[in-house]
């Protein structure tokens, strides 16, 4: 058998649909968001949109609309579901907290009916009479409304119409009146019928339009007293209301196609539209009443401005709208009625968007074994590379520039009752400067007491209204309130301070391996005790353990020489615990500390790494000894409390938060680059916050609750396709598609975008003869067409400029790409895979590639093969080049001439569009065959077919788990992993990958890449996970696949069983219904996998609901068979959270 | 008209919502989600949705068949179907048409 955990690390994002009402009160406006399963609710405020819930929906979501019934004030969801499942949601508020009633639910699926071609649609009366969709070919299917039924009665009716575009009830009619536009052999129409609700069938055809545009795709119906409908075409506009008729064609409009709407007042007179290419417009009505009533005299169109590529627009009051897209980020946006460079669209917040992704790079640019996420997401102009983390967050509210700091310290000066802070004090080399922060500003000043022209070592409020300033010559202790010098102590001769610590009544100090004891008082620093150590002090800590006291019982030392930490009893300063620790490095940084009860004494290193010991609050003893890496400089800790709780800064090149949850150490970093020292900070106008010092200023700023995953985006104007990562050249390589239009002196680009604006540019000269001889496509377009340029992107590693780009001659467009290292050459390569797509061609003939080699700045072509179709896919096998080129794997082998030579081939596929190589093994993934493993006699020189799955399945993307186990996602969103058995007594079986697990996601997989999100090796891990599997979806989630042992996986299952049952499903369609595996009509249980998603809901469970489901389950910890608690199930369950 | 007439006068709703929005700052990007919504109440669905599992074609016929006989208490005996090239065989009420239809011939 085979065990998997699946989770998402990043929640889908691709806005499906998005619509404006009232729902969780009358006079509430809420947004509601649909993103694949998800549906969010959010409160329009004045202070913007407030997300108040998001509803999993056990589904995929196809279609949202909502409607009013008649005697109601508030409006109603209604969502239809990929597989055909129905709900009518109403959201309530009680007491400030949402409720979701389902108030109806059903399935409307045919198992005869074809699929209409055009997508499913649905449309709802304007009075709420009935639902009209549009899901199989000929078919209408109704749902009549019935507040008094308990049943309501779908029915299909028959519609003469098969190819239907769009479907939308008209305004102001009797009966419900639908309006459809279709397509036969003589073009599109558009034409109404009427339903008859009681007799369940068409009536009458109320009027007709015939042959309206040929490219008509959008119906917007106008409300009463109007009514009417307006017909979108790829051109024109009309109005048609069956009588009267009215058409525009603005020429703007010739661009692209408009695909969404958005009505912007009640009466219907004005409307905004949508296009393709992320332009906004706006149209009008123009009515005039006569005797018949109102009647539209003209349409007007205007340009308002440019927005993300939408996918749908909803208008959301005072001139705000919300833009929600799938190929960018999704927005809101202000309609301002004055021009700003010509355009009326102020883009007011972006909500990040991470679909499509297409190719992910999983990339650890600092070597600590967590990875980030370099994404191709997005497309056409708003196509972006995003860089993924999971991290700490600091939100920056202020930012000094300061070159050079060498220690910061946070006092309360002069102000001993205020609970807040006012003077930063900044140490420099040879000098102290002092900051003091009033309301919001910063400015420099001086307390009179200080050595100013010393570099502070240390800082201080101490006890009776005191400060200390330690500096390389003394210890200084001034009076708050007059800031005056009170007592100086200095050490004997001119010997000086080498490290200090203190708390509020103590501190400690050495000089070389010497080290003093002195104790605060009021006015007075007395000595209580001295002592020579064996070797010099690196740095010690006298931090209390116990955070209500003010003194401590014991100091830590770390030790030069002989690479140690010590733990000295005060006040006689005599060693009680020596713990050596292994290695050459010194320790540069020891902190006690104490976290959920639990005492630590930490010790950092010179070189990055740290160790970390459970102490002994009274013996001083050091136990359970763990090393870890947090960054490659030496390293500072400092403590700092936020959220009531103590957290540990390890300040280095790779800043780190040392944090304790389920009494286990966490280390999660924080997405600054370098932090050099840091204070924590309370100011008035900067409370709880920190003082960040990086190499050049000073950063004050608030830190996250908790680590999330942490998204950059590099925007690039152009669709990125496939990336690569090369390591050798600290270079990405992307492929990217732009589209030019074609002018009269040849096609230009439409706008600037990445590859436009490159250091270097180079055009590829090899131009491959398109077969057939005739090589005229560029040449002959015509103007105003559009032309596919596809580029080869070397994106820098750090600062993602754009090195080079190389532009590929249409029709040649890369279709793969990789980096690797080729035979015995010692350099690394790019090899890029490009086709000549013709679009009269059904497949690519002919194709090249072409090996580049990026270095110096420059990048040089170093050779290149013609093959004889698309190349799908490339991957590095043993130093040679692996290839999927149309129904064939073939390899190429690297030869001493620098010169790609075929050395062996096979053909078993449809198309081999997936290919993963692990030692000899390679797996391909196939067009519609599903996978099948291959192996390479290196001896033979040839391929092999080991096993193949017989099932057909159209594949999107393919991952090898480990030597016997293989992982697949297909077109329909579900996930299934084959298992090689070679163990099979016939050789019949031996051939054989039997699908062993199975699991619909509910999105579809794009890209596996192994790789972690988070720090491996880190602390101690409680769940037995093995491997890590990333994935890239569709609609711009991101997730984990893990392998898990069968004890665990069982015990996880029957957790996931318990709360199947406790969360109930909005919707009413259930959990296990939406993770059966479905291929069209073959329908199998979901098996293999557990559902992380349902598992981590478990953490928001109340304490009620969590002992219900953890009851009866059983567990083995420790080797032990018992029955769980609650405290176990959250413990194990948040370690598997911390996968993301 | 020019397009600030067009964007003059656009609804409102709450003259208060977005004021205190301030994009001073530039463009915000947010990635803020809502909380996840997990009933742990059963509430049952007021209303079933139900499909009418009759084929299309049955209920076409089942409706025409009703019509015919009422219209057929007033013809009786008279065969309403107009298709001459049904071939009459044994006489019998026979309701079958011909299978194929020229048209779909082609």
């Amino acid at each position: 058998m085979s065990h998997h955990y699946v989770v998402t690390a990043q929640k889908p994002t691709a806005v499906v649909a998005c619509l404006t009402g009232n729902f969780t009160s009358p006079t509430d406006l809420n947004l509601i968001i649909a993103r694949n399963n998800q549906v969010e609710i959010d409160l329009v405020t004045p202070e913007g949109l407030r997300p108040l819930k998001e509803i999993n929906i056990n589904g995929t979501v196809a279609v949202m609309r909502h409607f009013r019934p008649p005697d109601s004030n508030k409006d109603l969801l209604f969502i239809l579901t990929r597989r055909y499942n129905v709900m009518i949601l109403e959201a309530r508020m009680v007491n400030d907290s949402i409720t979701v009633i389902t108030k109806a639910n059903g399935n409307v699926s045919d198992s005869a009916g074809i699929p209409s071609e055009g997508g499913v649609i649905a449309a709802i009366d304007p009075k709420a009479r009935v639902i009209g969709m549009v899901l199989y070919q000929g078919l209408f299917t109704i749902i009549p409304m019935d507040k008094e039924a308990s049943e309501l009665k779908a029915t299909n009716l028959r519609m003469d119409e098969l190819n239907v575009y769009d479907v939308e009830f008209l305004h102001g009619c009797l009966n419900p009146t639908i309006i459809v536009i279709h397509k036969d052999n003589d073009g599109r129409h558009v034409k109404s019928h009427e339903i008859n609700l009681r007799e369940k069938e068409f009536m009458k055809i109320a009027w007709k339009q015939d042959n309206v545009e040929t490219e008509a795709t959008m119906l917007i119906p106008v409300p009463s007293p109007i009514g009417g409908v307006i017909v979108i075409g790829r051109e024109s506009i009309v109005y048609h209301d069956g009588s009267n008729y009215h058409a525009v064609a603005p020429l703007t409009f010739r661009q692209s196609t408009i695909n969404c709407y958005a009505r912007v007042d009640g009466k219907g007179l004005r409307y905004l539209l949508g296009n393709m290419d992320g332009q906004l417009y706006m149209l009008f009505l123009g009515t005039s009443e006569t005797s018949k009533g109102v009647t539209v005299k003209d349409i007007k169109v205007e340009k308002l401005g440019e927005i993300s590529i939408p996918e749908c627009i909803t208008y959301l009051d005072n001139g705000f709208l919300y833009i929600g897209a799938r190929h960018g980020d999704s927005q809101l946006v202000r309609l301002s009625s004055e021009s700003i460079e010509g355009s009326y669209v102020i883009p007011v917040e972006n909500f990040t968007n991470l679909a499509p992704i297409l190719d992910i790079a999983v990339v650890d640019l600092d070597r600590q074994g967590q990875g980030q996420i370099i994404t191709c997401s997005g497309s056409f102009k708003d196509g972006s590379l995003r860089i993924i983390r999971i991290g700490i967050g600091i939100q920056e509210h202020a930012c000094i520039d300061l070159p050079g700091i060498k220690g910061m310290w946070s006092l309360k000066v002069g102000i001993d009752e205020s609970p807040y802070e006012n003077t930063l004090v900044l140490a420099f080399v040879g000098l102290t400067r002092i900051l003091t922060l009033s309301g919001e500003e910063v400015e420099e000043t001086e307390i009179p007491g200080f050595a100013s022209d010393l570099q502070t070592f240390l800082c201080a409020n101490v006890e009776h209204d005191q400060l200390i300033q330690v500096t390389s010559d003394s210890v200084r202790l001034v009076k708050s309130a007059t800031k005056a010098l009170i007592c100086e102590w200095r050490p004997e001769g001119d010997r000086s301070i080498g490290v200090v610590s203190c708390n509020s009544t103590q501190i400690v100090l050495a000089s070389a391996r010497d080290i003093f004891y002195i104790v605060i008082e009021d006015g007075r620093l007395v000595e209580k005790s001295r002592k020579t150590l064996a070797y010099e002090v690196a740095c010690l800590d006298i931090t209390p353990l116990d955070e209500t006291q003010n003194k401590s019982d014991l100091i830590a030392v770390g030790l030069w020489t002989d690479i140690s930490a010590v733990i000295l009893s005060l006040p006689d300063l005599e060693t009680i615990y020596t713990e050596k620790l292994s290695g050459e490095i010194i320790p540069r940084s020891i902190l006690m500390t104490t976290f959920e009860g639990i005492h630590y004494l930490l010790c950092a290193l010179g070189d990055g790494s740290m160790y970390y010991f459970i102490m002994d609050q009274t013996t001083g003893q050091l136990t359970d000894k763990k090393k870890v890496t947090l960054g490659t400089q030496p390293t500072t800790l400092r403590t700092f409390r936020s959220f009531a709780t103590t957290n540990v800064f390890a300040c280095s090149d790779r800043p780190t938060v040392i944090y304790s949850s389920n009494h286990k150490l966490v280390f999660s970093n924080v997405n600054l680059k370098e932090v050099n020292h840091m204070c924590s900070l309370n100011a008035q106008a900067y409370p709880d916050s920190l003082a960040l010092a990086t190499k050049n200023s000073v950063i004050l700023g608030t830190i996250d609750e908790i680590q999330k995953l942490h998204i950059r985006t590099v925007p690039l104007g152009e669709g990125p396709r496939r990336i690569a990562y090369q390591e050798a050249s600290q270079t990405f390589a992307v492929s990217t598609l732009r589209i030019d239009v074609h002018g009269r002196g040849g096609a230009k680009p439409l706008r600037n975008s990445a590859s436009t604006q490159a250091q270097n540019i180079t055009c590829s000269s090899n131009i491959l003869p398109k077969p057939g001889g005739n090589n005229s496509t560029a040449a002959n377009a015509e103007v105003g067409q559009e032309i596919d340029v596809h580029n080869l992107l070397v994106i820098d590693q750090n600062t993602f400029e754009v090195l080079h780009a190389h532009q590929f001659v249409a029709p040649e467009t890369i279709s793969s790409l990789m980096s690797a290292k080729l035979g015995d050459d010692p350099n690394t390569y790019y090899v890029v895979a490009t086709s000549l797509v013709i679009p009269d061609e059904p497949e690519p003939k002919v194709g090249r590639i072409i090996i580049f080699h990026y270095h110096d700045s420059k990048l040089t072509q170093v050779a290149e093969t013609k093959v004889d179709g698309t190349c799908y896919a490339l991957v590095e096998f043993n130093g040679k080049v692996l290839a999927g080129i149309g129904s064939f794997v073939r390899l190429y082998e690297w030869t001493n001439e620098k010169e790609l030579r075929m050395e062996c081939n096979i053909q078993n596929m449809i198309a081999a569009l997936y290919l993963k190589a692990k030692g000899d093994f390679i797996l391909v993934g196939d067009l519609m065959r599903s996978i099948t493993l291959l192996q390479h006699k290196q001896m033979e020189g040839i391929f092999v077919e080991i096993a193949r799955d017989c099932e057909p399945k159209w594949m999107r993307a393919v991952e090898i788990l480990d030597d016997d186990t293989f992982l697949g996602s297909e077109t329909n969103g579900n996930l299934f992993v084959c298992q090689k058995d070679s163990a099979a007594t016939t050789d019949e079986e031996r051939q054989l990958l039997p699908e062993l697990a199975r699991f619909h996601l509910g999105d579809t997989v794009n890209v596996f890449r192994h790789g972690s999100l988070v720090m491996q090796n880190v602390g101690e891990r409680t769940t037995p996970i093995n491997g890590c599997v990333l994935y890239g979806t569709c609609n711009g989630a991101i997730g984990i696949v893990t392998q898990i042992p069968q004890d665990f996986y069982d015990f996880l299952h029957g957790l996931e069983e318990r709360l199947k049952k406790i969360i109930k499903s909005v919707g009413k369609i259930e959990h296990t219904y939406y993770r059966n595996f479905q291929i069209n009509t073959k329908v199998e249980p979901s098996e293999g996998f557990i559902d992380g998603d349902l598992i981590e809901s478990f953490l928001d469970l109340s304490r009620d609901k969590m002992r219900d489901a953890v009851l009866g389950l059983e567990l083995t910890l420790n080797g032990e068979r018992k029955g769980a608690d609650v405290e176990d199930v959250i413990k194990i369950v948040e370690d598997l959270t911390r996968m993301h | 008209m020019s397009v600030s007439d067009f964007i003059k006068g656009l609804p409102i709703h709450d003259s208060n919502n977005f004021t205190h929005l301030s994009n001073e700052h530039g463009i915000r990007t947010s990635q803020k989600r809502a909380s996840v919504y997990l009933p742990t109440e059963d509430e049952a669905s007021e209303q079933l949705i139900v499909m009418d599992k009759r084929c299309v074609l049955l209920r076409y016929l089942t409706q025409q068949w009703d019509k015919k006989t009422l219209q057929r208490k007033r013809e009786h005996g008279n065969e309403g179907n107009a298709n001459s090239s049904t071939p009459i065989g044994n006489g019998s009420n026979s309701k079958k048409r011909p299978r194929i239809d020229p048209n779909e011939l082609n």
